[in-house]
């Protein structure tokens, strides 16, 4: 017994060594395998109010570039009721507002992002007190920019598009076809469009949107420009690189938008038996 | 004994909400470079440190830095990892007659080659570990070694310029 307290004692700082690395293995591993970990998290109280201060002050530098951008959706918005009001005079379309309210706008600031980490997350500065939830799409000025993963009080951490764990479908706009959208191109300005057939016509430029079929971004939402598409023998699909109509390097003002059919539209999936 | 706790306290806190506020979003080379300068925090703890300690701190400071990245874990293993080499490290570079009193893990105590050696060989340690459990895979092994490298380099820099800038302060009067 003797033996062992000594042996314990001469080798306490190895010992403790073994002991802090597979402490910080495990957390590093739990982390990836659930791609969340509740307790550390940027959506996280104390952190959450350290990025809320820095913000603050980094929040004057882009006044000018916000109010432009502001600007610029604002004219988009009067554009687009101007066109409601023109088919409603029509009497072709009946808008009913109430019933066919199919998704609700947040509007959010984002406190802190990364976008040169290999898995990017981004804060905002709403949590569930606003209403937003966990698998709400964020959406920036000019096009997507992640999905919410974990929301507290004040906060939420999202998935940023620069994130090797972010998967979104989307479709070329004018023929109709969709493939993935993955980041493994590890540029933060670009992500790759996959599984997108040989046979389709594909060119440089050709916009690309969201197809909306997860429940986490609606359709026809702005991804971005196809920037370059590559042909490789060995697989039967384009290799598609899209440029991104968002600079994730400087959203700050960005919208949480959620489904207000997503349960019903789940449940009903969910009971759909599968092959 | 005071002095040196509120020295290293006044340099945790300063290195860490530095790192936080401005280096974490500092985007070199599309992301390919990233200083992680609060290693100089762990750097320069006293040379007399018990191993035990050195091991505490490095994991906390690496969990101080993984709450606000939101990677649990990451930059506590590879704190851990660089504290272990830095016990070695200290044998290794350790002069003939052992380390003085005043001894200090600074260019102007130890000199520039010292200072070089030892903080090069550790922080080029901690990036390894970093960089590899940060991606998680094998794969794309050499862009990952391209990225531990380069980041270094810059890291390394910066600890140079900040102990210079922090030393002409210090210089006794």
């Amino acid at each position: 017994m003797r033996d062992l307290f000594r042996f314990l004692l001469r080798q306490r700082d190895n010992l403790l060594f073994l002991l802090l690395l597979v402490l910080g293995l495990s957390m590093l591993i739990r982390g990836n395998m659930h791609q969340r970990a509740e307790w550390v998290s940027t959506s996280n109280a104390v952190t959450g109010r350290v990025f809320a201060f820095r913000s603050g002050i980094m929040a004057y530098t882009g006044l000018r570039e916000s109010n432009i951008a502001l600007n610029e959706a604002l004219a988009r918005e009067r554009e687009r009721s101007h066109a409601v009001i023109e088919r409603r005079d029509t009497g072709a379309v009946r808008m009913d507002t109430i019933r066919h309210l199919r998704y609700r706008y947040r509007t959010a600031m984002v406190i802190n992002s990364t976008t040169h980490k290999a898995k990017n997350y981004i804060t905002l500065d709403k949590g569930t007190l606003d209403g937003v939830e966990r698998n709400m799409g964020v959406i920036g000025t000019n096009g997507i920019v992640g999905v919410v993963r974990e929301a507290s009080a004040h906060f939420a951490s999202v998935i940023s598009v620069l994130n090797e764990d972010h998967v979104a479908s989307a479709q070329v706009k004018n023929t109709g076809h969709f493939g993935l959208l993955r980041w493994d191109t590890r540029d933060p300005r670009t992500v790759s469009l996959t599984d997108i057939d040989k046979h389709v016509p594909v060119a440089v430029g050709d916009t690309v949107v969201t197809r909306g079929s997860e429940g986490v971004y609606p359709p026809g939402i702005l991804v971005g420009v196809i920037g370059a598409v590559t042909e490789d023998p060995s697989t039967p699909f384009h290799l598609i690189t899209v440029r991104l109509s968002e600079d994730l390097t400087r959203a700050d003002h960005v919208q949480v938008v959620s489904d207000l059919m997503k349960a019903e539209r789940d449940s009903l999936e969910m009971s759909t038996p599968k092959e | 004994m005071i002095g040196t706790l509120t020295n290293n306290l006044a340099r945790f806190i300063i290195l860490v909400l530095l790192q936080v506020f401005l280096l974490d979003h500092v985007d070199l080379a599309n992301g390919w470079v990233v200083p992680y300068l609060y290693l100089l925090f762990l750097l320069m703890l006293p040379l007399d440190l018990p191993l035990w300690a050195g091991l505490i701190l490095g994991f906390g400071t690496g969990m101080v830095m993984d709450l606000f990245s939101s990677t649990p874990g990451l930059h506590a293993t590879a704190c851990t990892v660089m504290m272990y080499g830095r016990a070695l490290m200290l044998r290794a570079l350790a002069p003939r007659e052992g380390y003085d009193q005043q001894d200090r893990a600074t260019i102007t105590r130890m000199g520039l080659a010292w200072f070089v050696t030892y903080a090069g060989i550790l922080i080029l340690l901690h990036h390894l570990a970093l960089f590899f459990l940060e991606v998680y895979r094998f794969n794309g092994a050499l862009v990952t070694l391209a990225r531990a490298f380069a980041s270094t380099l810059a890291t390394l820099l910066l600890c140079l310029l900040t102990q210079l800038l922090i030393s002409r302060q210090a210089r006794p009067r």
